[in-house]
This record gives structure tokens, sequence and C-alpha cells, in this order.
């Protein structure tokens, strides 16, 4: 049985259909992406998961029961809208945030003094929130998250406003997570961070799922046929290539992707005539490219978030 | 409902408030504030006896003088001997206040007197004077026109309005209805500033956890009707604390301003004309008629549900708009009932028995205001007392249910402020 079981869900803003008929899995151990451009339904989604927000239609279950109060204490969630109490103190709102997630205080000031002391942030213990840093309260934020120790994780936009320092940090929980058997669930909008991270997609585009797998075997049927290329030269020789799309273009590196099936060393000899060739691989494509092959290029909002 | 998550929220709504600076000092400063109101009427009323005025009196007809004298020694100083150049340069030399020149014109026609004197003393100094020179001088003209001692007698009537009241069981007590008028339009007034601050700490806590993006960790792991329950029962205890510190602060000042006040009066025996009667108005503060206990439980009946009426709503403005300032416009429709009960109030308190009084008394928004001035005026029936608490009852839980749908949907509605029509929406859905 899968840890959470999305099935045809629907949820409706007056006219607009936030999310249409979205069904997913996210399996137990293994670390799961919700890929997307803003405003693809990732956060409803997530909501509703999280019971935060009722939906229209459709199921969600989590280790088998239905979304309720009593499976909200089974989640640590960090909202992508990350806040804290900024006149409480450290320790007591870490120890509140735990009582409503149903730990006893004495187990939560034990748990809290563990993570503080792993984060060597035991001194701010007694300082108010708003006295911080904001890599310090991003800190704490992830404490917050983790300190009930709940078996499923969602984080929403993790990375965004991270700095570099706590980017890693989060990166290191998550994995530490997964090798403690635990589930997680992330979404985001940036691809990179999926590839290096996740075991299974699941990717939106305007409220619907259009592809959703282990993103190993996913890679794999669409096949090598992406051509990684760096040279040095004139690079107009790319614009003459027909029936490819040329991602992360410039000016001595290109990723093209070749939409039929044509060999890929015509493109290597075309290019060796135009430009001295330093580099040139095949590879599967790229989760953008995958992505934009899937949903066509015109159907997708927010393209350049996408590619940025 | 999950009660433990709500008394998670109390606690935490409670605790961090009554901690808070604003809370502490704003509960110590308004008795403190009391306390130093009734030390100053003490010390003004205290202060002011001990300052007399000399005003020489240079009675010609030497008939009147000695009448003005004996009405206060302190005050009037027989100088009928001396000159009015004299008179004059004593109170340049300011050995005395003023002078009088009194002449036969003065008592045979009705020639106003002329009082020279250095500015000093104020309306008060000169309205007693008056007061006491017209009656010296009426009762001369009254023994010169040889009058029987019967009509005589008819000029020292005063008659004033002594009033009792008979209850319903036949007592007749003491009527204190103007010392319960005031306590009325006191215990409307502080229900109606009441209900606005604690129903501001309610929408600014609603709009802290909005701005500090902290409301969807919260709402992960609480309903939002839990969240909401919490925090209005976190407030009405804080509400409740403050108001029992202050009660118990007033009773035990009004215990100890008596006698002090007692004490401070009677290092000052002599009391004198005027002054007399000003300090006779001091004890009020001893001799305060009793407030029942079943007036102080229906005003923390009426606080409470009038509270509780109002709290779910300044909650629910709170969640519709984004920032401290978006709220003015949304605050309108809430504001406006209590207002209305104020201005009301104003009337009801002089005229607790009228049909405005008695049928906006009943109407559920006024009733927190409105009833508990005329329960501490007049006799309220039963039927009109349950009734508006009845139909308070019965609005509070519309009006939940209302600031629970709007609340709901509203704490997780970014970007921009709602409007009316969003409001609406919110409560169909």
């Amino acid at each position: 049985m899968s840890t959470i079981q999305v099935k045809n869900l629907s949820k409706y803003f007056g006219k607009t259909k936030a999310v249409q008929n979205v069904s997913f899995n996210v399996e137990k151990g293994r670390i799961t992406g919700l890929l997307g451009p803003n405003g693809a339904g990732k956060t409803t989604t997530i909501r509703m998961i999280n019971y935060i927000m009722p939906q229209d239609e459709g199921s969600i279950t989590i280790n088998g029961l239905s979304v309720s109060a009593k499976t909200q204490k089974m989640i640590g969630y960090m909202p992508e809208e990350r806040g804290l109490y900024k006149k409480m103190k450290v320790g007591e709102q870490l120890v509140y945030l735990s009582q409503l997630k149903g730990l006893s205080k004495e187990k939560a000031k034990e748990q809290i003094k563990y993570w503080l002391n792993r984060f060597g942030a035991y001194d701010w213990h007694s300082k108010a929130v708003g006295e911080l840093s904001k890599g310090m309260s991003q800190k704490i934020q992830f404490i917050a998250t983790i300190v009930h120790d709940p078996d499923i994780y969602i984080f929403d936009e993790p990375f965004s406003g991270l700095d570099p320092i706590n980017s890693e940090l989060l990166k290191e929980i998550i994995i530490e997570l997964r090798e403690k058997g635990k589930t997680v669930l992330f979404s985001t909008h940036r691809m990179e961070q999926v590839e290096q991270m996740c075991d299974d997609i699941c990717l939106f585009n305007n409220g619907k799922v259009v592809l959703t797998g282990n993103l190993r075997q996913v890679k794999k049927d669409f096949g090598k046929n992406t051509v990684l290329i760096e040279f040095e030269g004139d690079g107009g020789f790319l614009d003459e290539l027909t029936n490819v799309r040329i991602n992360n273009r410039s000016t001595n590196f290109a990723e093209i992707r070749i939409l039929d099936d044509r060999n890929h060393q015509d493109i290597l000899i075309k290019a060796m005539q135009n430009a001295e060739i330093h580099k040139f691989q095949l590879v599967e494509p790229s989760l953008n490219e995958i992505f934009i092959s899937t949903v066509g290029e015109d159907n997708i909002k927010n393209k350049e978030e996408l590619l940025a | 409902m999950n009660w433990r998550q709500i008394f998670l929220v109390l606690k935490r709504e409670y605790l961090t408030r009554v901690k808070s600076k604003g809370f502490i000092w704003a509960t110590i400063l308004v008795p403190v504030g009391f306390a130093a109101f009734i030390g100053i009427v003490v010390f003004i009323s205290v202060w002011e006896s001990d300052v007399s005025f000399e005003i020489g009196i240079l009675d010609e007809t030497s008939q009147v003088a000695e009448s003005l004298v004996e009405m206060n020694a302190a005050r009037y100083l027989n100088y009928s001997e001396m000159s009015v150049d004299t008179l004059r340069s004593m109170v340049q030399r300011e050995q005395i206040t003023g002078y009088i020149v009194i002449t036969e014109e003065n008592i045979t026609e009705n020639r106003s007197l002329e009082l020279i004197y250095s500015g000093s003393g104020g309306i008060q100094l000169l309205t007693s004077i008056q007061a006491d020179v017209r009656e010296v001088i009426r009762e001369e003209r009254l023994r010169r026109a040889d009058v029987s001692p019967e009509i005589q007698s008819i000029y020292d009537t005063r008659i004033g309005l002594d009033s009792r009241r008979l209850t319903r069981e036949g007592l007749d007590v003491d009527d204190d209805t103007l010392f319960f008028s005031v306590v009325g339009m006191l215990m409307g007034i502080i229900i109606f500033v009441a209900i606005f601050s604690y129903g501001g700490y309610i929408t600014r806590g609603v709009i802290e956890e909005k701005t500090n993006r902290i409301i969807e960790v919260i709402a992960s792991s609480v309903k939002p009707i839990e969240l909401l329950t919490g925090k209005m029962a976190g407030v009405g205890a804080l509400a409740i604390t403050q108001f029992g510190i202050w009660i118990l602060a007033f009773l035990g000042l009004s215990s100890i301003a008596g006698p002090v006040a007692m004490s401070l009066m009677n290092q000052q025996p002599q009391l004198e004309g005027e002054l007399a009667e000003a300090q006779a108005e001091l004890p009020f503060f001893l001799d305060m008629p009793t407030i029942e206990t079943s007036l102080i439980v229906f005003f923390v009946i009426f606080f409470l549900l009038g509270y509780l009426l109002y709290s779910s709503l300044f909650a629910a403005i709170g969640s519709a708009a984004d920032s401290d300032t978006d709220t003015q416009q949304l605050m309108l429709p809430i504001t406006a009932p209590i207002m209305i009960a104020y201005f009301i109030m104003l009337h009801t308190w002089r005229s607790p028995d009228s049909l405005l009084s008695v049928v906006s008394s009943m109407i559920p928004f006024f009733s927190p205001i409105l009833m508990i001035t005329r329960i501490a005026i007049t006799e309220v029936p039963v039927w009109q007392i349950s009734l508006a608490i009845f139909l308070m009852l019965i609005t509070f839980a519309g009006t939940m249910w209302l600031s629970a749908k709007i609340y709901k949907v509203g704490i997780l509605s970014y970007g921009n402020s709602a409007g009316f029509k969003d409001l609406l929406k919110w409560v169909k859905q």
C-alpha cells in the first residue's frame, strides 16, 4: 500500500479549476518530487494532503486512512510561506508547535534539545525568534517541521529563499530521512533539484498531472536522444538544424534534443564543419526537456521560470 | 473539536499576552490612575480650605458687619473704624485680599456692593461673598421692616427632594438613583471600551499570524475552528484576569480612600461657610451605596456575552485583512452597532424605561451596553433580561458560525485584503 494515495482529486476556486482529477501515489521510504511551474496546483494539492483545505472531489488516504486531524499528526509539513511567532522564544515556540502535533511536553523538550544541539543552535533556546538572523530562523523552521518525528515529510518549495548553507543542510536532512525509511514529498519548480534527489516524480501543469513515475524509468523511456555539445567558434549552425529543440544554449554550449529519429552523427558532422568541437555527448533528456515535450511548449505557463 | 488543541492555543494566547509589557503596564496604571484621581480630588478640597481670603468690611451703617463676621470670622474682618485709604493700602500691601464699603443705600435701596480686591480667589470667592452679603442684607432689611418671626422663617425655608423607593416586596429603601445612574453609565462605557480593546487584541493576533506566515504551520496541526475558539477563550481569560485585578484594586482603594480623606480633613477642623459644603460632598467615597452582587454578576454576564458576540466577528475581520491598516473598511459593520449602542446609552442612563431604551436594550448587538445600564439604574423585568440573554446566545451562535466560515478561508488567503463580496463568497462555500 502506498503511503500517500491521491485519487481523482479536484479543487475549484469559484470558476478556477485549481486541481483537476489528479491521481498519484507516494511510496514509503522514497523521495517524491512534485514538479511544475508556479500556479500548476502543487501547493493546493499539498494543502489538501495536509488537511488544511478540503477537496471538492476525489480521495486522499494516508497509510490507508482518509485525511483527518489524525493523519495531520503523521506528517511534518513545511509550507512555502514560512514563519514563526516573532515574539515567542525559540524553546517555547518549538514546545508549543510539537504539543500541537500531539507530543507530550517532556518528550517535546527532549527532542528539541537534541535537534537544537544537532544544529548548533542550543544557545538560541531562550531568544525570541524576532532577534534571530534569517538563516537561524530557517533552521528553527526545519526543527519545527521534524521535531515530532513523523513518518511522512512534506516540504512545499523547500529551497526557495534558503541561504546556501541551509540549502545544503536541508538536502542532507532529506537524504538522511530517506535512509531512516521515512517518506518525503516535496514540491519545486526547480528541475535540477529533483534530478539530484528524487526517486519518483509527478509532473503538474495547469492543475493536471501530466506525467508520473520512477524518475529513472521516465528518463529511460524518453531514450538517449539528447546531445550535449561544447564547441568553440560560430554557433550559427545551431539555427540551421531542423526538427530539434535547443535548451540551455550559450556561446559555446548547447543541449540539443532530437525530435525525429535522425542520426545524431549528422549533427556532429554539421558542427565539425562550422566550429571546433570540444565535447560531444549523447545523454538522456533533462527533466526540463521531458517536461516541455510532455506538455507541449505552448501549454506551459511561466516557462521562463522553469528554465531559470 | 479537540479540547486538548483548544486548550494549547488558549494557553499560548493567554500566557504570551499576560507576560507582555503592554498588558502589565495597563493593568498597573489603571488602578494607579484611579488612585491618583481620588488623591487629587481629596488634595484639592483639603488644600482649598487652607487658603483663607480676608475681606475688610467698612460698614458705615455698623449694622451688618457683625453679622458677616459671625458668619465667617476667618474671612470677614470688621474694619468699620478705618478709612477707605487705609484699606486701599492694606490691599496693595497684600495684608488683606479686599474690602467692601457698605453704605445706607446698599441696605435701603437695591444698590450693588463693590468689592475692591487684589484679584485672587476667583469665581468661587466672588460667589460665596455675594451669597453672604445678600443674606446679611436681606436679614437686616427684614429686621428693619419689623416682620414677624413666622415670616422670617419663611425666608429661611429651603425645600429639597428626598426620594425613597418602594420595592415589590414592600420595603421602602433609600433611593440611590443618581448614584446608580452613574454606575450604570460607567458599566456601559466599560463594556463599550472593553469590547473594542479586547476585540482589537483578537484582530491583531489573527493578522499577526497571517503576516508572520506561521498560520499555515498551525493550520497543519489545528482545525481553524479550534484555533478560533482557543484564541477567543485565551483573550477572554486575559480580560477576566485584568478585570479581576482592577475590581480588587478598586475595592481596596475605595475602602482606604474614605478613611484617608477623613483623616486629612480632620486636621482642618473648622469647616467654614461654602467650604463646609464642598467638603460635605467628599464622603461620597465613604458613603457609597453598596453595589449588589447581582449587579456585578449581570455585569460579568453581559460583558462576557458581548465579548463573545463581537470577538468572533473581530477575528473574522482579522482573517480577511492582510495588514493592520487594511482593517478600517472591514471594521465598519462591527464598530457601527457598538457606536450606536453607545449613543443610545447616553439617552438610556437618563431615561432607562423609555421605549427606545427598552427595545434597543434587547437588540443583541446593543444589549451588552444598554441592558447593563438599565439593570443598574432601574427595575428591569426578568423576562426582558432573560430574553436579551437568550437572543444574545442565539446571535452568538450565528456570528460564530459566520466567522468560522470566513476565518477558515481568510487565514489562508494572502496577497490583498478581501472585500465584502469575497467574504460573502467564502461564507457560501
